[in-house]
């Protein structure tokens, strides 16, 4: 082979393909590996954007879901199901749409350091994919802004070879709400409903999370279900704020400074970090900063040095980064809405301050709650359900690897009364549900299933997670007491007897006596049950403080859900 | 206890506390003596129902004493279970499983410190099958009269003890030089089948795992009565040291009120002995860290060597070096690698056990 038609056949080889391209060909690695997931991730993706949607436009979000089977798939053992997702948020520029349903990674959140749902701008555009590689045809949209007076309704396509959207059949139609949008995939799957990978078991952890939504949804041929809001307030999405200094590694810092041009070094630590004032830069040259670095202007810094300031500003303790650009549910919002999930014995929520781990900040947020429905036998032998969260987003899949589920299991739950073997999940018919928000969550793979178990993490988690434990375990005590109470009374009516007379049967004593020890006994034992009452009577009374803290959530929620119909009729 | 009812006063139960944790060795004595430790049980509404249970089962042994019936722990279960079933009354006493009314039987025993056997209660017979062309056995019965059993003219068929109190008088037809206890019954059959009793002057048992009070009982008789060395031969592993070996010489923490009874203080480990290893080049198997059962061992090994009374004792030094050269080459070795030394020749096996005699080759 001569040496140019070697370079032509190497030339050959080499080729550029489109990021839609990969994606199409690895659907698998953003959610779409089986049928079942792929509807789950199809739901979830367009319920992600229109949730987003609806707090960028500080609007409470009102979403209405159907999901229908309305044939048979194009491959084998599939289904043809059509989700339909409709929202009244803020809408979507006519212009814009190719360019949300149709393009990867084109998300106006990609790298902001936000903590909105998305993140990276592939799920939406994912699942028009899968719904024309499997139909033929990508997502019906209707979409109206405020400013529009007609609604726009049209397909897109993805352009897979360009990574670019496509618009057909648009046209102008009458709708009749202000604002919205509304989105129609038609994709070969299958439904499960419940358990870890269901509809309903995402639906549920949706509404848990976030408690100024009205969900409306119809699965299949069950009954219309309505769940209304708990919380009138949209939650405020923290505007970007400055990084905070722990939050870097050294490339990223010196990037950074190179965004801030010729500044000397104090005035660039002080404008393009938080927490860092001049206490802080005290600190700093305290921890082997050289001073005359200081005043340098940063464009003229060098490596080494820059490593140096790094190494100082690492080894100073600098206040928590700020909770600002970290959004929680909190500890309120999420007692009133875990009652939405059905009716709860009792429960315990946890919201931690927010936490560097991993060098980003994080808020922890757990709910341990015991539901009436799930009291039977099978629950108790059978695990707790786990549900995991991320920026308020369920996780549904890969449950073993997943920071939460190392954290859960790391927790002794039997110091809080609940059983459980040694690094397993506990037992019983609970729920813990495990929210994890930051503004950037590391995850393990591009479809969002598992965190990633750093020991930082784990930790700030499992903390959350034995708060939550102590404050459950009062309900728990109170219970054994009360059974223990039971228990005592029972065996001495049990057993007393048989006592007395055995004793009397193996020494051959007169019935007078065994009379008299029978009185005796029944007085030794009357103590033991009176010791018991008091014992119940203290964890009644601890019980009773912790609910009197929890009572204004109780009250207005049982308020609200007196007056709520749950299923709305046809 | 029914004087304390009467005047509303609580009961207590007090019985020796059976654990090693209570165990007493001296090296004088022989074997494990109770400390000072008891365990005792007040009434109260948790205890009751131990308490019930306790006289009721102290009621049927009572019986059984009277009427001079004997039973199994088993058949014990079974006896209570009918009263229980029978009575709606005693319902609440009903035993899930044979633990729950073994348990309750020891407790008695422990109590009145006395051993299970003089309650009428008896274990099933376990090994202690025992081969010699020498020995002559006579048995004391309990109608007065006396059986004489001549071992040398039985045959293939080994004698064995009870596991029950027997009254035996040993004597021997010419002089007996020695008595090997072998851990394993199937060995000590294997290696009689050969010839060994044949060829030596000599009391051949077969322990079958841990010895059982009659095996332990029958292993002092002879040791007391014949006034001869008594050896051991087992596998070269903690489990067969620390529970087989050790049980037989010192008895047990579990049975510390009737070790005086059931321990041959005399007896010497001949081995596998880890220079047996090397000597005759043995077949050795790993004892892995990553295996749940041989992990087990290792752990319990480093127990024993922690809280053993025994394994302390610096008379028994020889015995914790061989525990500790196991926890450190985490190897074991089989009895029978003797039979692999070379395979062409059965009786290998007994000169080498012969040669370790002769050599003094044993702890």
């Amino acid at each position: 082979m001569t040496k140019s038609s070697a370079q032509k056949n190497s030339q050959q080889k080499i080729t550029q393909h489109s990021t839609a391209e990969y994606f199409a060909k690895n659907l698998q690695q953003v959610g779409f590996s089986s049928p079942v997931k792929a509807v789950l991730t199809t739901l979830k993706e367009s319920v992600d954007n229109s949730l987003d949607a609806c707090e960028e436009g500080e609007i409470l979000p009102e979403i209405n879901i159907s999901v229908k089977r309305v044939g048979i798939g194009s491959a084998k053992n599939t289904d043809l199901i059509e989700i339909k997702v409709e929202d009244n948020g803020p809408g979507i520029d006519p212009e814009y749409l190719p360019t949300v349903f149709g393009e990867y990674l084109s998300s106006s959140k990609f790298g902001r350091g936000r903590c909105s749902r998305g993140q990276q701008g592939i799920g939406i555009s994912a699942a028009t994919t899968w719904a024309q590689l499997t139909n033929a045809s990508g997502v019906k949209v209707i979409s109206k802004t405020k400013a529009m007076r007609k609604a726009v309704s049209c397909q897109i396509d993805v352009d897979i070879k360009a990574n670019k959207g496509a618009m057909k059949e648009k046209e102008t139609i009458d709708w009749d709400r202000s604002h919205g949008t509304s989105v129609v995939f038609r994709i070969d799957g299958r439904v499960q409903l419940n358990g870890d990978g269901g509809l309903l078991t995402y639906l549920e952890g949706t509404t848990l999370v976030n408690p100024h939504l009205t969900l409306k949804y119809k699965l299949l041929d069950n009954e219309p279900v309505e769940v209304k809001r708990v919380s009138e307030i949209v939650p405020e999405i923290p505007s970007p704020t400055l990084p905070h200094p722990h939050t870097m590694k050294l490339g990223e810092f010196m990037t950074h400074a190179h965004l801030f041009g010729k500044m000397n070094l104090q005035t660039f630590l002080k404008k393009g970090f938080s927490r860092v004032s001049d206490e802080a830069i005290k600190a700093f040259v305290q921890n082997k900063l050289p001073k005359s670095f200081l005043q340098k202007p940063i464009t003229s810094t060098s490596e080494s040095e820059f490593k140096t300031i790094f190494q100082a500003i690492q080894a100073t303790e600098l206040q928590n980064p700020s909770t600002r650009s970290v959004l929680n549910v909190g500890e309120e919002a999420l007692s009133k809405s875990i009652q939405r999930l059905g009716q709860v014995d009792f429960f315990s929520v946890v919201a931690r301050k927010p936490k560097i781990c991993d060098h980003k900040p994080v808020v922890v947020e757990v709910a341990v709650a015991r539901f009436l429905a799930k009291q039977n036998l099978s629950d108790e032998q059978s695990a707790v359900q786990l549900l995991r969260f991320a920026n308020r987003v369920p996780l549904q899949f890969d449950k073993a690897a997943c920071a939460i589920t190392n954290a859960v299991e790391s927790v002794n739950w039997r110091v809080y009364g609940l059983a459980q073997a040694k690094d397993n999940l506990p037992f019983g018919p609970y729920v813990i549900a495990v929210s994890v928000v930051s503004p950037f969550i590391k995850f393990k793979n591009a479809s969002k299933e598992t965190i990633d178990a750093s020991d930082d993490l784990v930790e700030e988690i499992r903390r959350a997670l034995m708060q939550a434990g102590q404050k459950l375990s009062r309900h728990i005590k109170r219970e054994v007491s009360a059974a223990d109470l039971e228990r005592k009374l029972q065996h001495i009516e049990k057993f007393g007897p048989i006592l007395v007379e055995y004793l009397g049967k193996v020494v051959g004593a007169p019935k007078a006596r065994v009379k008299r020890a029978e009185e005796g006994l029944t007085k030794l034992l009357g103590r033991d049950s009176k010791a018991a009452e008091n014992k119940l009577s203290v964890a009644e009374t601890e019980l009773a403080a912790l609910k009197a803290k929890q009572k204004d959530f109780n009250l207005s929620v049982e308020e609200s859900l007196e007056n709520q119909e749950e299923i709305v009729q046809d | 206890m029914l004087r304390d009812l009467e005047h509303a006063k609580r009961p207590v139960l007090e019985a020796v506390k059976c654990s090693l944790d209570n165990s007493i060795y001296n090296p004088n004595v022989g074997y494990f003596t109770p400390g000072k430790k008891m365990v005792s049980t007040e009434l109260n509404v948790s205890s009751v129902q131990k308490m019930a249970r306790t006289v009721f089962f102290l009621d049927v042994l009572l019986n059984n004493i009277q009427t001079g019936a004997v039973n199994t722990k088993r058949e014990l279960y079974y006896i209570a279970k009918g009263y229980v079933k029978s009575d709606s009354r005693l319902r609440p006493l009903d035993f899930d499983d044979q633990n729950e009314s073994d348990a309750i039987i020891q407790f008695i025993c422990d109590m009145l410190q006395v051993y299970r056997e003089e309650m009428n209660c008896f274990a099933n017979d376990r090994g202690g099958q025992t081969y010699s062309k020498q020995l002559i056995v006579t048995e004391s019965l309990g109608d007065g009269t006396k059986a004489e059993v001549d071992l040398g003219s039985m045959g293939t068929t080994p004698f064995q003890p009870k596991n029950k109190p027997q009254v035996f008088k040993l004597r021997s037809r010419g002089k007996i030089d020695f008595c090997l206890v072998i851990e394993s019954e199937g060995t000590a059959n294997t290696l009689v089948s050969n010839g060994f009793t044949k060829r030596n002057k000599c009391i051949v048992v077969g322990a079958q795992g841990v010895p059982s009070n009659g095996v332990r009982g029958w292993v002092k008789t002879i040791q007391d009565q014949l006034e001869i060395p008594v050896y051991f031969y087992g596998d070269l592993d903690a489990y067969t040291l620390q529970n087989i070996y050790r049980t037989l010489k010192a008895g047990s923490a579990a049975s510390l009120i009737r070790n005086q009874d059931f321990s041959a203080p005399e007896v010497r480990f001949l081995g596998v002995l880890p220079e047996d290893v090397k000597k005759y080049d043995l077949h050795c198997y790993p004892v892995s860290e990553k295996n749940a059962s041989d992990m087990r061992s290792l752990k319990k090994a480093r127990d024993v060597l922690q809280n053993d009374p025994f394994f302390h004792d610096k008379r028994n030094k020889k015995l914790s070096d061989i525990l500790n050269w196991l926890l450190k080459n985490k190897v074991r070795c089989e009895q029978q690698a003797l039979f692999s030394i070379n395979p062409k020749d059965p009786t290998t096996p007994e000169k080498v056990i012969l040669e370790k005699i002769k050599n003094k080759s044993y702890v």
